[in-house]
C-alpha cells in the first residue's frame, strides 16, 4: 500500500517537500510557457509529477498533494489550448516526445492533460482519443495512486465528454451553440454511448483497484486499511455521479446497458465494502422512476452480496426514496405503485429467511420502511399494513422472544413501527381493524405497551377522536387495555411511579371523549364504562371515576332540559344519580378516599337540586348527608376538616329547592360540625361560616328570598364569641377577634335588625385592649392595620344605616302628612 | 382537567405560545400535576392558587399577591368565600390582602367588575367546561 507509513509529523514533512518542489517546478514550467518553450515547460512538468510517485504518503496526505499538482496541470492546459487551437498539428509532436517519458505515473498525467487538449482543440477523434486514454491507465496498478490517475482523467474529461445522442439536428444544434473560434464537432465523433463505456471502464478498473487495498499488507493492520479505503471511496462512486449527470441518458439505455454492468462490477467484486458503498450510491444518484424500472434487477442483486453487507440500510433506503417519489408524485404510475408494497414485501421476506442471524433490531427496522410505505402509500389498503404487521408478528414468534424491553434498540424500533399507523391514521380506532398490530404491541414489556397506549390516547385526545358508539369504546379500550387494569407483567411498585400518574390523567381525559349521539345511548355507554373501570382497582379509580362522575352531571343537566320529550324522565334521572352516587361510593370503599368523594357528593348535591325532578329533594338530602358523614368519619386532619366545613356551608347555599324540614336538620347537623372542631379556634372560624346557612340560606319555603334569620345568626356569632375569648394565643385570639368584628359588620351592613351596635364596639374595645399587650412583630403590626380597617368599615356602615334612616317613610304610627310634590 | 374536560380548547390553545406571557396567573382546579407543568412551559411565572379539586398533595396556597409592576393582584379561587360570589365578601378579602385587582374564580363566568376604586376580575373557564352551579 504505502511501504513507509509513518507518523502524522513525518507525514507533514514529506508532503511539505513534495509541495515545495511541485511549486518550484511549476514555476518554472510556466516561464517557459511564457516564453513559448513548450518542450522545455513539459520537462518541467514531468519533473514536478515526479512527487506523485511517492510512496509515503496516507491517502489523506497524497490528496493534498494531488489537488495542488492537478490545480499546476489544469494551468499548463489552459495555457496549451490557447497557444495550439490556431495550430493542432503541432500538438502530435508534444503527444510523442511525452511519450518517450521515463517514469509512467508523470507520463500518463501528462498524455492524459494533452489528450484533453487535443479534444478541446478538436484534433483527431474524441471517441478514440478517449478510449485509448481510459486504457492506458490501466499501466498503474499500485491502488492508491491508480485512483487518483483514474480520478484526474474523469476531472480531466468531464467538460468534453459527449452527451447526446447522434442525430444531423443535434450536432448542427451543438455547433451553433459554440463560442466563437471553438472548434466545430465533426459527426460520428462520439455519442453517448461512447461516454457510457467510457465511464464504465474506468469505474470498472477504479473498483478493482479500489478493492485491491483491502488484500495489500499485513492482516494486523487491516482495520487501518479499511478506513483508508472509506476515505477514498468517492473517487470511486464519482464515476456513477458522471453517469447520472448525463442528459441523454434514458431509461431504456440504463435499464439495457447501465446497471446490469454496474451491478455485475458490483456483485462480481465480492467486496463488502464496496458492494455496500456502490449499492448505496446506486440508490442516491440515479432517478427514482430508472429505480422503479429496474426494482427486480435490483433486489435480486441484494441478495446475491456477500452476508457482511448491511442489506437493511439499502432496502430501507431504496423503500424510503420510492414510498416519497409515489405519494408526491401526481402521475405515480399506478401499475407500478400497485406491486411496489408485494415486491418490497416479498424481498424483505426472502432476506430475512436467508440471513437468520440477522439482529431482531434490523429486522424490526426493515418492517419500519415497510410499514411506512403501506401506510403513507397505500393509506386505504390496511390489510397492507395489516400483512406487515403479521410478517413482523410471525418471526418474532419463530425466534421464540416473550418480551421485548422498551428503551432497548429493538424496543426503539418497535416504537417507532407502532407509532406509525397511530400518526398516519390520525384516528386510533382505525387501529382496531389492524390485528396483527395488536398483537405485535403485546410484545412489549409493561412499560413499553404502556408507553404506546399513552401515545394513542394523546393522539386521540389531539385529533379530537370522539367515541361515539360501544364498539368505539371497546375499540379504544382494548388498544389501552395496558393502562386500565393491572397486568401480570406489572412491576411490584409501579402505582407509585410518575409514569402511573401521568397515564391515569390521560386516560380520565380521554373519558370525556365519549359522546354518544343521544341521551340513552351516553348513558349506557358511561354506565357500561364505569364498570370496566372498577377492575382497574384502588390506585386507578381516584384518577378514572371522577370524570364519570362529571359527566354524569353533565348529562344530567342536559336532560333536564328535555322533560317534555320524555315520558320516563323523572325515572331516567334518577338513574343517572344513582350510578353517580354508587361511582362515588366506590371511592370511598375501594379506593378508601375521603375528600375527593366528599367534593364529589356535593357537587351531585347542587347538581340535583337544580333539576326539578319528582321527590329531588331525597337526592339532595342524600347526598350532603352522605358528604357530612365522611367529613365525621374519615376527614381526620384539622385543617381538612374546616375546609371540608366551608365546602359543606357553600353547597348547602347554592341549594334552594330544599323543603324546610330537610333543610334545617342538615343546617343543625352543620353548625353542629362546626362547634365540635378540635382546635378552638378552627370551631370559631368554622361557626362564623356556618352562621352564613341562616342568613343566605334558601329553601322552597322562602320562596326565592334568603331566610334572613337574624337571630340564629346572632346566636351563632355569639357563641363564637365566647369560644374565641377562651383561646389562649394572644396573635391567634385577635385574628379571631377581628374576624368577628368583620362578621358583625357584614351583617349589620346587611340591615340584620338583631345585630347591636353596641355589642360590636364592645367587641372593638376588647380588640384594642389586646393589642396593646401583643409583642412587637409584623403580624401585630398587620393586625393593627387590619383593626383599623374594621374599625372604618363599622364607621361607614353606621353613616350608612343613619342614612338610609332618615330617608326611610317615616314611623307606622304617625299620619302620613300629605305631600303636594308627590307624583312628580 | 382532567376531572372535567379532556384539553384547554383548540382555539385558545394556539394563543398560549411559549415567551409572550410574562405571568400566569391561576385560579385553581388544575386537578393535575401535568397541568401545572404545562403551564410552566408558558413563563417562568406561574402562580397557582387552591381549588376545591386540586390534588392535597401539591400544597397550594389559599390565596396569593403579586406584584406587577405598579399594581397588587390578588389571586384566590373563590370557593372559600362564603357565600359562593358574593361581592361584599370579596371587596373584603381584597382589602385584606390589600391589593388593587382581585382575581377569583369558582363561578365559570367570566367578568370584570370595578368597585370602590378596586378591580374584580373572574376569568371564567379555560377548558370550557360546565359547571355544576351556572346557570345556563
Amino acid at each position: 500500500m504505502y511501504e513507509h507509513p509513518g507518523n502524522t509529523t513525518e507525514q507533514e514533512k514529506n508532503l511539505d517537500n513534495s509541495i515545495r518542489i511541485v511549486k518550484a517546478e511549476s514555476f518554472e514550467m510556466k516561464r517557459c510557457l511564457d516564453k513559448g518553450k513548450t518542450m522545455d515547460a513539459l520537462k518541467h512538468a514531468l519533473q514536478m509529477l515526479n512527487e506523485m510517485r511517492t510512496a509515503e504518503l496516507s491517502p489523506k496526505f497524497y490528496y493534498r498533494l494531488y489537488m495542488d499538482s492537478m490545480h499546476e496541470l489544469q494551468c499548463l492546459e489552459v495555457s496549451l489550448v490557447q497557444d495550439f487551437s490556431s495550430e493542432p498539428a503541432k500538438l502530435v509532436n508534444l503527444y510523442e516526445c511525452v511519450q518517450y517519458a521515463s517514469s509512467i505515473i508523470p507520463r500518463l498525467y501528462l498524455l492524459v492533460t494533452i489528450g484533453g487538449v487535443f479534444i478541446k482543440c478538436g484534433l483527431g477523434s474524441r471517441k478514440e482519443i478517449l478510449k485509448d486514454l481510459v486504457e492506458m491507465c490501466r499501466g498503474v496498478q499500485h491502488p492508491l495512486r491508480g485512483l487518483f490517475l483514474r480520478n484526474y482523467l474523469m476531472q480531466c474529461t468531464r467538460s468534453v465528454l459527449p452527451d447526446f445522442p447522434e442525430t444531423e439536428e443535434m450536432l448542427d444544434v451543438h455547433n451553433s451553440n459554440l463560442p466563437k473560434g471553438a472548434t466545430k464537432l465533426k459527426p460520428r465523433d462520439g455519442t453517448v454511448e461512447d461516454t457510457i463505456e467510457f465511464v464504465l471502464i474506468n469505474f470498472a478498473e477504479m473498483n478493482k483497484l479500489w478493492v485491491r487495498m483491502q488484500h495489500q499488507g499485513p492482516s494486523k493492520e487491516r482495520e487501518k486499511r479499511e478506513k483508508d479505503r472509506l476515505e477514498l471511496r468517492i473517487l470511486v462512486g464519482t464515476n456513477l455521479v458522471r453517469l447520472a449527470q448525463l442528459e441523454a441518458l434514458t431509461e431504456d439505455m440504463y435499464v439495457k446497458d447501465v446497471l446490469p454492468s454496474i451491478l455485475e462490477q458490483i456483485v462480481s467484486c465480492r467486496d463488502p465494502i464496496s458492494q455496500e458503498y456502490l449499492m448505496e450510491c446506486v440508490i442516491q444518484v440515479f432517478a427514482d422512476d430508472f429505480h422503479l424500472a429496474t426494482l427486480n434487477e435490483f433486489l435480486a442483486a441484494c441478495a446475491q452480496l456477500q452476508t457482511e453487507v448491511n442489506i437493511k440500510i439499502l432496502l430501507i433506503a431504496l423503500v424510503d426514496r420510492l414510498a416519497l417519489y409515489t405519494t408526491s408524485s401526481i402521475e405515480g404510475g399506478a401499475p407500478t405503485k400497485m406491486k411496489l408494497f408485494e415486491i418490497f414485501s416479498e424481498q424483505a421476506t426472502s432476506l430475512i429467511k436467508s440471513r437468520p442471524e440477522m439482529p431482531v433490531d434490523d429486522i424490526v427496522a426493515l418492517h419500519v420502511s415497510l410499514v411506512s410505505l403501506a401506510v403513507k402509500c397505500y393509506p386505504d389498503r390496511l390489510d397492507y399494513a395489516n400483512l406487515t404487521f403479521q410478517g413482523l408478528r410471525q418471526v418474532i414468534e419463530e425466534k421464540a422472544i416473550t418480551e421485548i424491553e422498551a428503551f432497548g434498540k429493538v424496543g426503539r424500533e418497535l416504537t417507532k413501527l407502532l407509532n406509525i399507523p397511530v400518526d398516519e391514521y390520525k384516528n386510533v380506532l382505525r387501529l382496531s381493524e389492524l390485528p396483527e398490530f395488536i398483537k405485535v404491541m403485546r410484545f412489549f414489556d409493561y412499560r413499553g405497551q404502556c408507553n404506546i397506549s399513552a401515545y394513542m390516547i394523546q393522539n386521540m385526545l389531539e385529533e379530537e377522536t370522539i367515541l361515539r358508539t360501544q364498539e368505539n369504546v371497546d375499540a379504544a379500550f382494548e388498544l389501552i387495555s395496558p393502562l386500565l387494569k393491572d397486568q401480570e407483567n406489572q412491576p411490584e411498585n409501579s402505582h407509585d411511579t410518575e409514569e402511573f400518574i401521568d397515564e391515569q390523567n390521560l386516560v380520565a381525559r380521554l373519558l370525556h371523549l365519549i359522546r354518544a349521539d343521544n341521551v340513552d345511548a351516553q348513558f349506557l355507554l358511561l354506565n357500561g364504562v364505569r364498570k370496566v373501570l372498577g377492575e382497574g382497582g384502588r390506585y386507578r379509580l381516584r384518577f378514572t371515576l371522577p370524570p364519570i362522575v362529571f359527566e354524569l352531571y353533565r348529562l344530567v343537566l342536559q336532560f333536564a332540559e328535555m322533560k317534555e320529550e320524555d315520558e320516563k324522565w323523572d325515572a331516567k334521572i334518577r338513574k343517572m344519580f344513582v350510578c353517580a352516587m354508587g361511582t362515588i361510593g366506590a371511592l370511598v370503599s375501594s379506593a378508601e378516599l375521603a375528600e375527593l368523594p366528599l367534593k364529589l357528593y356535593l357537587n351531585g348535591a347542587i347538581t340535583a337540586d337544580r333539576v326539578p325532578f319528582e321527590d329531588n329533594h331525597t337526592v339532595v338530602y342524600e347526598f350532603v348527608s352522605k358528604a357530612m358523614s365522611i367529613m365525621e368519619d374519615d376527614v381526620s386532619d384539622s385543617r381538612d376538616r374546616v375546609r371540608c366545613l366551608q365546602l359543606t356551608v357553600g353547597t348547602l347555599l347554592k341549594t334552594t329547592h330544599l323543603p324546610h324540614e330537610n333543610w334545617e336538620p342538615l343546617a343543625i347537623q352543620t353548625v353542629l360540625a362546626a362547634g365540635k372542631m378540635f382546635k378552638k379556634p378552627d370551631q370559631v372560624r368554622s361557626l362564623v361560616t356556618a352562621a352564613a346557612l341562616y342568613w343566605h340560606g334558601q329553601t322552597l319555603n322562602t320562596d326565592g328570598q334568603k331566610m334572613r334569620n337574624g337571630k340564629k345568626v346572632v346566636e351563632i356569632l355569639k357563641r363564637s364569641a365566647k369560644i374565641a375569648k377562651e383561646c389562649l394565643e394572644p396573635i391567634v385570639q385577635q385574628q379571631l377577634f377581628i374576624m368577628l368584628i368583620s362578621a358583625y359588620t357584614y351583617y349589620y351592613e346587611d340591615k340584620c335588625p338583631e345585630i347591636n351596635v353596641d355589642h360590636i364596639e364592645e367587641l372593638i374595645s376588647l380588640t384594642q385592649d389586646n393589642s396593646v399587650q401583643l409583642d412587637v412583630s409584623a403580624e401585630a403590626d398587620s393586625l393593627e392595620k387590619q383593626l383599623g380597617e374594621a374599625i372604618r368599615r363599622l364607621q361607614l356602615a353606621k353613616l350608612d344605616v343613619a342614612a338610609a334612616q332618615q330617608t326611610s317613610p317615616p314611623e307606622p304610627d304617625l299620619p302620613q302628612p300629605p305631600n303636594e310634590n308627590e307624583g312628580l | 382537567m382532567p376531572h372535567r374536560a379532556d384539553n384547554i380548547s383548540s382555539q385558545f390553545r394556539k394563543l398560549l405560545v411559549p415567551n409572550k406571557m410574562q405571568h400566569v396567573l391561576c385560579t385553581g382546579n388544575l386537578c393535575s400535576r401535568d397541568m401545572f407543568d404545562y403551564l410552566r412551559t408558558l413563563s417562568s411565572d406561574v402562580h397557582v392558587v387552591r381549588g376545591e379539586f386540586d390534588d392535597e398533595s401539591l400544597k397550594y396556597p389559599d390565596t396569593k399577591v403579586v406584584t406587577v409592576g405598579q399594581f397588587r393582584i390578588g389571586l384566590c379561587h373563590g370557593h372559600q368565600i362564603i357565600p359562593w360570589g358574593d361581592s361584599r365578601m370579596l371587596e373584603l378579602l381584597a382589602r385584606q390582602l390589600n391589593v388593587d385587582i382581585l382575581v377569583t374564580g369558582n363561578t365559570y363566568e367570566c367578568s370584570a367588575v370595578e368597585k370602590n376604586g378596586r378591580f374584580f376580575v373572574d376569568p371564567g373557564t379555560a377548558t370550557g367546561s360546565f359547571s355544576v352551579s351556572k346557570e345556563d
